[in-house]
């Protein structure tokens, strides 16, 4: 009888343990390094937990920007150099709810794609380092540029984030053809700028534009112009609803703003369907937009009709 | 110098993601805007800078639109800082203004650090913000009197200034507001204090924006909204207007700097402009007040009396708030962590409890509740 509990109790306590460790409940103070930190290294201040109520004390205004993103606590700790003590070390790991957010606020901070391979994405530069991974968002910040070093202190604590959460599914479906690297980001609400387009991913493509420059002395080309090719960007977004029938109703409302504030095109690409809008947006540009499912996905911003056309339509397949 | 101009072009574009001619072009093409609002500008102090009472936050805001349509609407003051989102932000500013730089205001904000290193982040700002002045530098949230009167802090921004890298300094704020106003309000070290400022606020620091004012600072609010409301708790009432116009009421404050992240945010903002506070403004901060009043305390530091027995009331008051305002109870776990290392004295349940709030709430309802989150613990 006794080993019979025994062994329930063993199983349940399994259970709950991988239960812990699948979803990544851990505590934050654990992924703080505290002594297994390069030679020449202390910790001297922290770790300190912040909170909804005290992230401002460490973060000033900036603290609006991570509860938009559904901040639940953070940790700070700074860590010195022996030897120079103005070398110093600054982390911050944010438990940021799940792997959207986290994405989310570490894709409103890299400035530009220079992954370091650490997390499930990353930025690395002189004096600072940042990845997510799971729902953390980790950022290091080196008073010294010291790359090599930030990069090891950061798999340090990758190391110890038992969240394994895949990347947002939604990452995958913007098209990679003439994608700017690392440029995909997530905003949790007012996407383009517009409360009625609510939360969803923005990618930023490249395309190549002929530019006619008027050439300063006249007299040495006939015509007085030359054309030249420049890069452009636009941009394809994916605004993210409860159901279709928002996503309808958000077209809807874009229709009306373009109809008083822009322009609206009749001339819809046939293989949008019927529930596509085309025109011009006073603040964007040229805009193509369709809903499909919960979603309205659209290009914004381009030149090319072609280019906008061909990018939406792969966009769209790749929706599920 | 063509070659720097490209390079931050270039950079630019990298960061910001946005394809500023596109937008330009487009803009200058189209020519239906409906109807602009009435625009009210007031002085900002002793600066004299001629500023719309409802100015931008831009912190939060991620696209350039909603600046260009702020900028449309005529509003000509915006508040950024070095630090958010590393400086993004400062850029998109920069990006947007552009060819504009001597119709807006921009304010900008440093941390107190070792001169080599302020210096270094003033001339990053203006880097960013494509410009070779800033019109406001402020301190980045001071905290304590002391900091507001730090001779060597004044002696930097006064180089700053001497040097043409900003006209006008001051500090901003979040908490302890009312005593640095006043501290602020001895010297002449600060021409701008932007503050945390609404109608949840107490008089002390109603009365500490007047002492400053007078003094000749000019007083920018920020977090006019209260954090911002849950429409859907609220039978879907929405008084962002009516706390806007409310705290514009009080003539000492020169500009609010609503933080908005859409178009409609700023239109909603900017049509307060010119719209006397309301009945039905009246009402609707009312009913906002009476959703908060007796169920969730603010922290509004306007707590009357103390515990005779050492109750500690605020940090319970904070416990209670975290379970019944933010419905957060893993908030309330980590507080009670923190509580439950102290020995602190229980609540002995008087008749009548010795602290009051000014807003009404029932501090002895409220420590109870503390006290079951404690045992539960």
């Amino acid at each position: 009888m006794f080993h019979r509990k025994f062994t329930i109790l063993f199983i349940l306590t399994g259970i709950i343990g991988w239960y812990g460790i699948s979803s990544g409940v851990i505590d934050l103070e654990s992924l703080v390094p505290t002594e297994e930190i390069p030679e020449g290294w202390a910790l001297i201040e922290g770790p300190q937990i912040y909170t909804k109520k005290t992230l401002f004390e460490h973060i000033d205004g900036q603290a609006e920007l991570f509860f938009k993103y559904g901040f639940q606590k953070s940790i700070f700790a700074i860590y010195q150099n022996l030897k120079v003590q103005e070398n110093q070390i600054e982390l911050d790991i944010y438990d940021m709810g799940n792997v959207l957010h986290a994405f989310g606020i570490f894709s409103r901070f890299r400035s530009e794609d220079r992954p370091m391979g650490v997390g499930l994405d990353s930025f690395l530069d002189g004096s600072s380092a940042l990845f997510y991974k799971g729902k953390y968002f980790v950022m290091l910040y080196a008073t010294e540029p010291n790359p090599s070093l930030l990069k090891e202190w950061a798999m340090k604590i990758s190391l110890r984030i038992l969240d394994h959460s895949a990347l947002p599914k939604e990452i995958g479906y913007f098209p990679k053809n003439g994608l700017k690297p690392g440029s995909i980001q997530y905003f949790p609400e007012g996407l383009l700028g517009y409360q009625f387009l609510k939360r969803g991913f923005q990618g930023t493509y490249i395309e190549k534009v002929e530019v006619k420059d008027e050439v300063e002395d006249k007299a040495k080309v006939k015509d007085g112009d030359e054309t030249k090719t420049e890069t452009k960007e636009f941009h394809l977004f994916l605004a993210i609803f409860k159901n279709s029938q928002e996503a309808m109703k958000a077209l809807r409302i874009y229709r009306d703003d373009l109809f008083k504030k822009g322009k609206i095109d009749i001339a819809i690409p046939t293989q949008l369907g019927a529930n596509a809008l085309k025109g011009e947006d006073p603040y964007q540009g040229k805009v193509i937009t369709v809903q499909k499912g919960p979603y309205l996905l659209g290009v914004v911003g381009f030149e090319k009709e072609k280019d906008g056309e061909d990018r939406l339509v792969e966009f769209m397949k790749n929706v599920r | 110098m063509i070659g720097r101009r490209k390079f931050i072009k270039t950079i630019s574009s990298a960061l910001l993601g946005i394809a500023a001619p596109n937008i330009l072009k487009v803009r200058s093409s189209l020519g239906k805007t409906e109807k602009t609002p009435n625009l009210e500008s007031r002085t900002l102090g002793r600066t004299g800078l001629k500023v719309t009472a409802v100015s931008m936050g831009v912190m939060n805001c991620s696209d350039p639109a909603v600046l260009f349509r702020a900028f449309d609407l005529g509003i000509n003051f915006y508040d950024t800082a070095d630090c958010y989102m590393w400086g993004r932000n400062e850029e998109m500013v920069g990006k947007v203004f552009r060819g504009k730089r001597e119709k807006v205001f921009i304010q900008t904000k440093v941390h107190p650090n070792i001169e080599k290193k302020m210096r270094a982040s003033v001339e990053r700002s203006l880097r960013r913000l494509r410009t070779d002045y800033i019109d406001v530098l402020l301190w980045h949230n001071h905290s304590f009197p002391e900091e507001v009167s730090d001779r060597g802090l004044f002696e930097f921004m006064e180089k700053m200034k001497k040097e043409g890298k900003t006209r006008f300094t001051g500090f901003s704020a979040h908490s302890h507001m009312a005593s640095l106003l006043r501290e602020a309000a001895k010297s002449n070290y600060h021409d701008v204090a932007l503050v945390s400022y609404n109608f949840t606020h107490s008089r002390n620091l109603r009365e500490a924006v007047v002492i400053a004012a007078q003094s000749g600072m000019g007083i920018i609010a920020m977090k006019t909204q209260a954090g911002g409301y849950k429409k859907e708790r609220m039978g879907g009432l929405t008084p962002h207007q009516a706390a806007l116009k409310y705290i514009l009421m009080d003539q000492n404050v020169s500009a609010a700097v609503p933080g908005v992240t859409t178009i409609e945010q700023i239109e909603e903002c900017a049509a307060v402009m010119g719209n006397s506070f309301t009945k039905g403004n009246l009402n609707s901060l009312k009913q906002y007040q009476s959703f908060l009043h007796g169920r969730i305390c603010t922290m509004c530091g306007g707590c009357v009396g103390e515990c005779p027995y050492g109750v500690p009331h605020h940090e319970l008051l904070r416990l209670a708030m975290y379970h019944d305002g933010y419905e957060n109870d893993s908030l309330v776990r980590e507080s009670l962590q923190i509580v439950t290392r102290q020995e602190i004295p229980r609540c002995s349940r008087c008749m009548s409890c010795s602290v009051i709030c000014r807003r009404g709430l029932d501090i002895r309802e409220q420590m109870q509740l503390a006290q079951e989150l404690l045992v539960r613990s």
